[in-house]
């Protein structure tokens, strides 16, 4: 059904369309441009004007947002104008053409009072926050709802604090929508930190082998090489598992190998751009090189998806696990 | 992270293929095979060889040659179903993986049609264990050392040298020679391959105890050993190139059911821990480890079966067949770390389940030294990556 089509090609749209986001203004305009390219909508359903792809082809649009440090909430958008379609055709309309700016706290539930970790709300029209009982609203803010920057870990796209005054009113989606919103967002943020790290590596491949120190190329020196070829590994294992996550998954655990490629993907990405400003040396601790931008965007979004809970998480359902036929006759007392 | 539920492993959802050598395995392999049974007293290589030929027959060995060479005919698919079933199970490692992986498949590529149809049906039967005399005392990674001399003769070559960590040499019928006709001035040229009974005399083989304990590695010794013409694999120096190409590929699809293998040795290590309430609350403090070793199973699979369908889909491999061999090498010895860690603990007058995890992982622990040595060390894998994939510049 989708022969014709190679999400490498969305790839290069998109990489040339963050590009030019860099020179705009505000979030407005860069929704804009995004959702002209036909971007935001790539796997929302046709009757939102969305193209109704496999996330297969969102995937690559985020890798350049990541790679690009778009300041956009680009992940949200679009697993929103997705998830909303059904619900309210309308709001996720506006929201894959770039008319309505829409982010998601991803930290804490409405009960609390106060949500996080909801990047560039600051600049958006409406916040979707989470339930307890697994629901989640989209509000509006301003009024009751309003957002506070803070110090933020992302400088390109700067997370803000939600703060919900009184019972939050807004369109609600099921908890059921809500699930698939957030597999969907644990597949894009995997491919948003592989293109983010793709990017580090690539920026310290180069620098190491523009640098010249002792009369020869940083990269002649073993220690550098292996470095980066480590990296190269972890990229490449980034990839594998989220193409593994994104397909049917033969003889195993969708679910799993969607977790498992985050989770590895989320702690490999941080140890690349860490990589990277050590090769890049004293002008790796440097704001001017981006390296750091890469780091805060990655630990943010290390963060929105909570690697390192859902690790805990992962360890305590493998120490659960009882249903290898091979070891089912040794007797549980625990 | 949506999933709450414990992690199973027997997969219902698998093809007809792993269906059927998930029954075969269920049906036969016996307690003296498994490697989790280390109370019961371990099968004989003569059982371990007539096992393997067994697998033959069932469809789980010789899946992608050629019927004409007494393979199955069948895809890459369907090794990688059999190999999920056969790493899920506590099988023991092949006798002749040298033969089914790496001589078969050299064979194939550069034999002559009558060498193909003589030798490659005995590795699937088992009537050839071969071994691999690649290594020497001088020449470990750095092949293009070698210095065993084959000098031409009347009717063939006569072989002078020595090999060194050629595992199962003791039980081969054949070996897999590297040579070189030239001086060891050539380096990479003037490399000859060979197909060497290992009945032929001159050949001397010592065994080496190696680290596990085991005596599978060997040094052999060749004094003017005198190989036919006809065992000549390949051309001069054409044998051995189409023999790296072949290795490359080899590298990335040998043991194919190594992620599954590992996934096994992680349900053992809990199921065992789960049968006594110390033991668990031992385990319980590595959550964190387990929960790394398992991600990193799951990662494997991503790279095999990447490579997999890169290779269905008739893409070249190169240089790529690297990143899984780094990749489960590494993961694979620090899960062997942190069992090991865990079995030391284990009380002293813990159940038979734990004695028999106990022995697994202490095994395992040593083994695994090996993995980041053998098919190129981890250092030789980062060199390629540097040099080949990521092109990295030495000079400016």
């Amino acid at each position: 059904m989708f022969d014709d089509l190679d999400p490498k090609e969305f790839e290069d749209t998109a990489r040339t369309v963050v590009e030019g986001c860099a020179d705009l203004a505000d979030a407005s305009a860069r929704a804009a441009m995004l959702g002209e390219a036909g971007l935001i909508g790539v796997s929302a359903p046709e009757s939102v004007g969305g193209l109704a792809l496999p996330l297969d082809f969102a995937v690559p649009v985020v890798a350049a947002a990541g790679a690009g440090l778009l300041g956009f909430p680009l992940i949200e958008s679009m697993v929103l104008a997705k998830a909303l379609a059904g619900v309210n055709d309308a709001l996720a309309g506006e929201i894959a053409a770039g008319e309505t700016v829409a982010t998601i706290a991803w930290v804490g539930v409405a009960e609390d009072g106060v949500v996080g970790g909801a990047p560039m709300a600051a600049e958006a029209a409406r916040v979707l926050v989470f339930r307890a009982d697994g629901s989640a609203v989209l509000a509006p803010l301003g009024n009751g709802v309003t957002a506070e920057v803070t110090a933020p870990l992302d400088v390109d796209a700067p997370e803000a604090r939600i703060t919900l005054n009184g019972p939050v009113e807004g369109i609600v989606l099921s908890a059921e929508v809500v699930a698939t919103l957030r597999a969907d967002a644990t597949l894009l943020r995997t491919g948003f930190v592989r293109g983010s790290a793709e990017r580090c590596l690539s920026l310290a491949a180069d620098y190491a082998q523009d640098r010249s120190q002792f009369g020869k190329p940083l990269s002649a020196n073993q220690v550098i090489r292996h470095r980066l070829s480590r990296d190269r590994l972890a990229i490449e294992t980034m990839r594998c598992g989220l193409t593994r996550a994104l397909g049917p998954v033969p003889g195993g655990d969708a679910a799993l190998a969607r977790d498992t490629a985050w989770l590895s993907s989320a702690k490999a990405g941080i140890a690349v751009a860490e990589s990277a400003i050590q090769v890049f040396g004293g002008m790796g601790f440097t704001w001017e090189v981006p390296l750091h931008r890469h780091l805060r965007q990655m630990r943010a979004q290390a963060s929105y998806g909570a690697a390192a809970e859902g690790t805990e998480a992962l360890g305590a359902r493998v120490l659960a696990g009882r249903d290898n036929d091979w070891y089912g006759e040794i007797a549980h007392v625990v | 992270m949506t999933s709450q539920e414990p992690i199973g492993t027997q997969s219902p959802d698998t093809g007809a293929y792993a269906a059927s050598a998930r029954a075969w395995i269920r049906g036969n392999l016996t307690d003296a095979l498994r490697t989790d049974r280390a109370h019961v007293p371990g099968a004989s290589l003569g059982d371990k060889i007539a096992f393997e030929a067994a697998q033959h027959r069932a469809g789980l060995v010789g899946i992608t040659w050629p019927k004409d060479y007494g393979g199955h005919g069948l895809t890459l698919r369907e090794h990688l179903e059999a190999n999920r079933e056969i790493g899920l199970a506590p099988m023991p490692n092949a006798v002749n993986s040298i033969g089914k992986e790496l001589a078969g498949p050299i064979i194939m590529a550069v034999g002559r049609e009558d060498q193909k149809l003589d030798l490659l049906p005995k590795i699937l039967k088992m009537d050839h264990i071969w071994c691999q005399g690649f290594s020497e005392p001088g020449a470990g990674s750095d092949l293009a050392g070698l210095r065993t001399r084959a000098e031409r003769t009347a009717d063939g070559w006569r072989v002078n040298g020595q090999k060194i960590w050629t595992s199962g040499a003791s039980k081969s019928q054949m070996c897999l020679l590297l040579a070189r006709s030239g001086t060891a001035e050539d380096r990479h040229k003037g490399l000859m391959l060979f197909a060497v009974p290992m009945d032929s005399p001159g050949i001397d083989v010592r065994e080496i105890v190696s680290i596990d304990g085991a005596r599978s590695f060997c040094e052999v010794f060749f004094n003017d050993v005198i190989v036919d013409e006809a065992n000549m694999l390949g051309a001069p120096d054409e044998g051995w190139a189409a023999a790296t190409r072949v290795l490359s590929i080899e590298r990335a699809t040998n043991r194919m059911y190594r992620a599954w293998r590992f996934q096994s040795e992680i349900d053992h290590l809990v199921a065992a821990c789960r049968s006594d309430l110390r033991a668990f609350a031992i385990l319980s403090e590595y959550k964190r480890d387990i929960a790394e070793a398992r991600i990193a199973v799951e990662n494997l699979k991503g790279h095999v079966e990447t490579l997999v369908g890169d290779l269905l889909a008739g893409q070249q491999i190169g240089p790529r067949g690297s990143f899984p061999k780094l990749y489960w090498s590494e993961a694979h010895q620090r899960f062997a770390q942190v069992a090991y860690e865990i079995v030391s603990r284990l009380p002293a007058n813990a159940g038979q389940p734990l004695a028999d995890l106990k022995a697994r992982m202490e095994l395992l622990y040593f083994s695994s030294r090996a993995e980041t040595i053998y098919a190129g060390t981890t250092e030789i894998q980062l060199d390629i990556i540097a040099k080949r994939i990521l092109n990295l510049r030495k000079a400016g």
